[in-house]
């Protein structure tokens, strides 16, 4: 489509003066432009942004493993332990080190040299007195305040938070991520089954869809993590996904059932373009927009619940660092302040930055709304 | 419309059905049974011998493989009768009439509390819109509604409970409840539903009122609004009678979908105040195992969900003439 709109006299001259036809933008394109002028929307985007850095770079940013160390003549990266354990090198293992690294390093090779993290702290366990040089070993229960060393305090049993903090980011965007991934995949496929063939088809899904919906949520993420002897973050999220693709679902469906009769599916149809092609090569990308929104808006609910499993005492096994299983070691003690606000705070912003991206994205995705929000 | 609301009747009673079976074989198929998990916790020299453990497996039906058990519940439940729990032994029936107050007690009074506040802050969002104090306000709101109930309960309780020490940090009753007057009774009883039932209307709030906001702009630039104004009908007038009556559709249909979490309270948020209610009998039920206390509060929460959805698309019709159901 052109913009050749003839009563409008400065287009027209524009029109002769570039002399060709101006290609429009497209439909990502125009979006991506609406969702721009979004501040908050934008604001938001680059706060995700900067949860992924974090995510990426937990090790690098609150640790015990150097990021980078020369032992014995060859290079090591005993920091990507924190992501597998089977990733940091078993050389440490039978050389003793016991997970410290500094002085067994200077003990064991004098002329190691190693790059630490920003902050010698570890999500799993206390440091202790001089395990690095000049730094007091973490306090535990209530003398466990913020303070110099421990930015974000500690937990009952000396642990750091804000190294717990960095290393749970990960937990949270996989969550949501991955979640939301598998039910994305879940919901679409069934709505544009049952939005493009309709009839019995449609009938089966749609009770389906209302089956799933009218099952209490919590009792069938409860009921399947009880069956699972030993869930873990992987297990969370697949349950937080099956059980969460209903909306997605009656979306899509609807976006199907509408396109399925506009002109250029039935000018596919008419050349003999298979089925499945039509559905995810012609329909697909055109319902993407309006989808895309409750994916969004999924992935803060997918933080919610897995948050408020781990509170509950339901979520991934105690180690795994969590912003939900620091506010639950905040619930059995509300004298530790610090294990509340912070990690709430975290699990609160993140939850506002996908609302904020999915009502950007709605406003950006839908004519209607433009102009709405600011 | 009756035709309509018996076709929708008959489906939901086949959605029930299928809910319940997949419930029923879900719970079943959790490890332990009501009666290891209860004796063993508690005392392991109070655990039963096999004989009794039989004996007590024939008594609650748990030796029929479920499929069977799942027909033997459907048939008590055709004669109304949710069976007992097994953990309490008592009957659900009176659990769940035991529990229902107290949760409703919390969820009524926060409902009641979202319109009361949610109406004047949408009617004036929509006055103000564009301003400095509308856009402060939608900002400010939409955090709300953005942050997780039970950081919020745990905040309130660090703070006015730990810290200030004027509420009490949870449950419903103090320890001298029964010493005190009525008046001192129902003092008592709002001092421990305070931070409740913030909890509950915050999040609440916020959604309501951008509700009532986007509903009221839609209608605002209708053209039945342009003529009131042109007639120079006052614009507090235009606002309460001419737009927000037409506004009010949404509105009901919204009440019939918030009808689950009226009755069906928050588990969390009763899980953080030691509340007596329905959610937490709920959490109480799926750690004891208790199979009949879980059936019997997922049926009235299945139920309640497709009552709701009903009911919100009767309404629709009730309110609103151009919709019909024929």
């Amino acid at each position: 489509m052109t913009l050749t709109t003839p009563n409008n006299p400065l287009e027209e001259a524009h029109e002769q003066l570039m002399n060709e036809p101006q290609k429009s933008r497209g439909f990502w394109a125009e979006a991506w432009r609406q969702f721009r002028k979004r501040k908050l929307a934008m604001v938001a985007l680059y706060y995700v942004g900067f949860l992924v850095l974090v995510a990426i770079f937990a090790p690098a940013i609150a640790g015990t493993k150097p990021v980078v160390v020369k032992y014995k003549g060859n290079y090591y990266f005993p920091a990507m332990g924190y992501f597998r354990t089977s990733w940091e090198n078993p050389i440490f293992y039978k050389d003793r080190f016991r997970k410290i690294y500094p002085e067994n390093l200077k003990e064991k090779d004098p002329d190691s040299w190693a790059i630490w993290p920003l902050v010698y702290q570890d999500p799993y366990r206390r440091v202790r007195d001089g395990e690095w040089p000049g730094q007091p070993g973490n306090p535990t229960g209530a003398k466990g305040a913020p303070n110099r060393y421990n930015i974000f305090g500690t937990t009952q049993y000396g642990v750091d938070v804000f190294a717990q903090m960095v290393h749970g980011t990960t937990v949270a965007l996989l969550v949501g991520f991955v979640s939301m991934g598998i039910a994305g995949a879940i919901g679409i496929t069934i709505g544009a089954l049952a939005g493009y063939f309709s009839g019995w088809v449609d009938m089966l899904l749609s009770r389906l869809i209302e089956v799933v919906m009218c099952i209490p949520t919590l009792v069938l993420i409860l009921a399947l993590i009880a069956i699972l002897e030993k869930p873990t973050i992987w297990h969370m999220m697949a349950i937080i996904g099956c059980t969460s693709w209903t909306g997605i679902a009656r979306l899509a469906r609807a976006e199907f059932l509408k396109l399925r009769e506009s002109d250029f599916v039935i000018a596919a149809q008419a050349i003999g373009v298979g089925r499945l092609r039509i559905m995810y090569r012609y329909i697909l990308p055109n319902a993407m927009a309006p989808i895309l929104v409750p994916i969004t808006f999924g992935i803060a609910s997918a933080i919610l619940i897995e948050s408020g499993l781990s509170f509950l005492g339901f979520g991934a096994p105690p180690p795994n660092p969590s912003w939900g299983t620091l506010l639950n070691a905040g619930r059995t003690n509300l004298n530790l302040w610090w294990l509340i606000v912070f990690p709430g705070m975290a699990i609160f912003l993140a939850v506002l930055a996908y609302n904020l991206i999915g009502e950007g994205l709605q406003e950006a995705t839908d004519p209607r709304l433009r102009g709405a929000g600011r | 419309m009756l035709t309509y609301i018996v076709r929708r009747l008959l489906i939901g009673a086949m959605t029930l059905l299928l809910i319940t079976f997949v419930i029923f074989g879900l719970i079943r198929n959790m490890p332990g049974t009501p009666l290891t998990v209860q004796m063993g916790e508690l005392d392991p020299s109070r655990k039963l011998n096999p004989a009794d453990i039989e004996r007590m497996k024939k008594a609650y039906g748990l030796d029929r493989p479920w499929p069977q058990a799942y027909v033997v519940w459907v048939g008590q439940l055709t004669k109304l009768d949710l069976g007992r729990s097994i953990s309490r032994k008592q009957p659900v029936t009176r659990l769940i009439a035991e529990r229902i107050g107290p949760t409703m007690l919390l969820s009524v009074s926060s409902l009641v509390l979202t319109y009361l506040l949610s109406i004047p802050l949408g009617l004036t969002a929509t006055v103000r819109s564009g301003k400095l104090d509308e856009r402060t306000m939608s900002t400010a709101l939409y955090m709300l509604y953005s942050f997780p109930s039970f950081v919020a309960a745990l905040l309130l309780q660090v703070f006015f409970a730990v810290r200030l020490e004027w509420l009490p940090l949870f449950g419903m009753t103090s320890d001298n409840y029964a010493s005190l007057s009525m008046a001192g009774k129902t003092w008592d009883i709002f001092l421990h539903m305070l931070m409740p039932v913030t909890c509950y209307t915050y999040g609440g709030l916020a959604y309501y009122s951008r509700f009532i906001r986007a509903n009221m702009q839609e209608v605002v630039r209708q053209d039945y609004i342009r003529t009131a104004r042109a007639k120079g009908v006052s614009p507090k007038r235009v606002i309460l009678v001419h737009a927000f009556r037409n506004t009010f559709i949404p509105l009901v249909t919204l009440i019939g979908l918030t009808l689950p979490s009226i009755l069906g309270g928050s588990v969390i948020l009763e899980q953080i105040f030691t509340w007596p209610g329905m959610g937490r009998l709920f959490f109480e039920a799926i750690g004891e195992r208790d199979y009949p206390t879980i059936m019997g509060l997922t049926l009235m929460f299945s139920i309640l969900t497709l009552a709701g959805q009903l009911l919100a698309d009767i309404l629709y019709a009730v309110v609103d003439p151009r919709v019909s159901y024929s």
